[in-house]
């Protein structure tokens, strides 16, 4: 009960967003964040609850740019038509890269999707006839008006775009919570429990991992084909390890393995190093302070934490008084 | 035929200073299971303290490298008890977390500290020395020895004294060898410290090399993985070769390939021998 009221009122709160705060520089903020908040639930999605930590979403990211900047500038798609094929072709990439790491698991996984990033991230630099190296890749079109005839909406601003990407975040929770509620999601949390125990119960387990992997990748790739066309400018630079770290960072931050964990996280990891700019020089030193700290003392990111606290604020409200002044 | 020795020789070279990093990540890695990503950065902080000591203070190159060395171990000492230590019993991903916050704070504070610009180590060693065909840069060759006295040490401490072997008692079985009397947190100390004064040189010999500069750090460390994943993790011997393998495939790819996608080829070798032998090239498969 309480849950749908928050989800609605979080809902209305995203829409009512631009129309409440008009200083351009939020809404570009609002707008990265939430395209980043899907680069997280992509890690959610192999991390959170498959138990593999892939370092490779930020070059997935980046396939799904490039891939949806080509697709509309040179070979002349429409954008629409372009947002929704990059996932696929990430995704593509994803189940061919797939197939032989996940053969190896735990750190092993973790530095060959790292050496992953870093392959895409050279081909991006190096590949100057296509992507344009570090030059970058100008002139990505924003999406065309939808409509019938007369009546149509234009996407041309700021504005609409916040929109876009929006509606994009809501049907990646959708697919997000449609996946872990299903009986492929149970099979999942099964292999990042014990993946030897899964599979003694007949569960084909690289098939799953496979699934897991192939699906982050595409929901990458569709964050990244989103940010392609918002910006309108890509550059590899937004797409190299770093990125796959940060969204790491969001995922642990908000808290693993839950669905509004990553929301929360990547949120935090765009705005925090924003707000710290008061403090410019110490900025990035502080935010990675913030980081060590909050690993040592909320080991499992910060919404299982504010759970944990509301439940037990509950519970000691019904018995009558708080466990501490039970105390004699 | 000269062209490949050449080749050889520069792979040496820059494969010694993968292996000097790759041997501080191994031990870390096999006493703690720790991916320390933040070991590039304290090699850089290394290279730019040689750097300010040898340029503001007036010490000359080897003192100014082994304070720096000290300095360093001194600082692994301090990420260990500080950052590692708190999440010894938590999921590994959390002490990635903070080996990730642990780069940024310490890379920042290289630049706070030693200003953005990149710093070249001035080194005296200019002669060219060539032996029928094959040139031998004076610097690149005491880069080579350095490197390999170092590399010898550490295996010597490893292989010979009371503290190495409970360095790999540590490693084999944590629990038996606290029952054995091991003192687990002096190890882990004395593995960061030497880790950190190991990294410290490597930063040396990089900014001697090329130079010290922001950014160089997370190639580094990157490099560093890439030979452990190439030898086998936690092993010492898989360190070495795999740091050679990976210094030769790169010299010979950017000569002979192309110097742009070098990195490439190397993670493309680096992912090959993952798939054939998961355990490294030095490791038998036990595990």
């Amino acid at each position: 009960m309480m849950r749908h009221t928050f989800l609605a009122a979080a809902i209305v709160a995203a829409i009512a967003f631009p129309m409440l705060v008009t200083v351009n520089y939020f809404v570009h903020l609002a707008v990265l964040s939430m395209v980043f908040m899907i680069v997280a639930q992509s890690v959610n999605l192999i991390q959170g609850y498959t138990g593999y930590v892939s370092i490779a979403q930020g070059g997935f990211m980046g396939i799904g740019a490039y891939a949806s900047a080509l697709l509309s500038v040179d070979a002349g798609w429409s954008v629409w038509a372009s947002i929704a094929v990059s996932p696929v072709i990430a995704g593509l990439v994803a189940l061919v890269v797939g197939y032989p790491s996940l053969r190896v698991k735990g750190h092993y996984f973790a530095i060959v999707t790292m050496a992953l990033n870093m392959v895409v991230f050279i081909v991006l630099v190096n590949w100057i006839p296509v992507t344009g190296g570090e030059g970058g890749y100008p002139g990505v079109p924003m999406p065309e008006p939808i409509g019938f005839g007369d009546w149509a909406i234009e996407i041309d601003s700021r504005q609409a775009m916040y929109y876009v990407v929006l509606a994009a975040l809501l049907l990646v929770m959708a697919v997000m919570a449609a996946i872990v509620r299903s009986r492929i999601g149970r099979v999942l949390l099964a292999i990042r429990q014990n993946e030897t125990f899964a599979e003694a119960a007949g569960i084909a387990a690289w098939k799953y991992k496979l699934f897991a992997f192939s699906a982050a990748g595409a929901l990458a790739g569709f964050a990244g084909a989103l940010y392609a066309h918002y910006m309108g400018f890509l550059s590899p630079t937004p797409f190299s390890v770093d990125a796959s770290l940060n969204a790491i960072l969001a995922v642990i931050l908000g808290g693993s393995g839950t669905l509004s964990g990553p929301l929360v996280g990547g949120l935090l990891t765009v705005l925090l190093p924003e707000m710290l700019r008061v403090a410019e020089v110490f900025r990035l030193i502080i935010y990675g302070l913030l980081l060590v700290v909050v690993m040592i003392f909320l080991p499992h990111g910060l919404v299982p934490a504010l759970v944990g606290r509301v439940a037990k604020w509950r519970e000691a409200r019904d018995t009558g008084a708080s466990p501490a002044r039970n105390k004699p | 035929m000269v062209d490949l020795l050449q080749q050889v020789f520069n792979g040496l070279v820059t494969g010694s200073i993968y292996t000097l990093i790759a041997l501080g990540l191994t031990t870390i890695f096999g006493i703690l299971g720790i991916a320390h990503f933040a070991h590039g950065s304290v090699a850089m902080f290394g290279g730019y303290l040689t750097f300010f000591l040898m340029t503001s203070v007036g010490l000359s190159l080897v003192p100014a490298m082994v304070v720096a060395m000290v300095a360093g171990a001194a600082l692994g000492v301090v990420i260990e008890r500080l950052a590692y230590y708190p999440v010894r019993m938590a999921p590994p991903i959390n002490a990635f977390i903070i080996a990730l916050g642990l780069t940024l704070v310490i890379e920042k504070a290289n630049l706070l500290m030693f200003g953005v610009d990149q710093v070249i180590i001035p080194t005296p060693y200019t002669r060219v020395f060539d032996i029928g065909g094959v040139t031998f840069p004076e610097l690149r060759v005491y880069v080579l020895a350095i490197a390999a006295i170092l590399v010898a040490g550490m295996t010597w401490m490893v292989q010979r004294t009371w503290m190495g072997m409970a360095i790999r008692a540590v490693a084999q079985n944590r629990a038996t060898a606290i029952l054995m009397g091991v003192d687990v947190n002096r190890v882990s100390m004395f593995v960061f410290a030497l880790s950190s004064a190991l990294g410290v040189a490597a930063g040396v010999l990089v900014g001697a090399l090329y130079a010290v500069a922001p950014g160089v750090s997370g190639g580094l460390v990157i490099k560093g993985f890439a030979v452990l994943i190439l030898g086998g993790l936690g092993s010492i011997p898989g360190a070495i070769i795999g740091g050679i393998v990976l210094g030769v495939t790169e010299s010979f790819s950017s000569a002979f390939v192309s110097s742009g996608y070098k990195d490439v080829i190397s993670f493309l070798l680096m992912i090959a021998v993952l798939l054939v032998r998961p355990e490294g090239l030095m490791r038998r498969g036990t595990r």
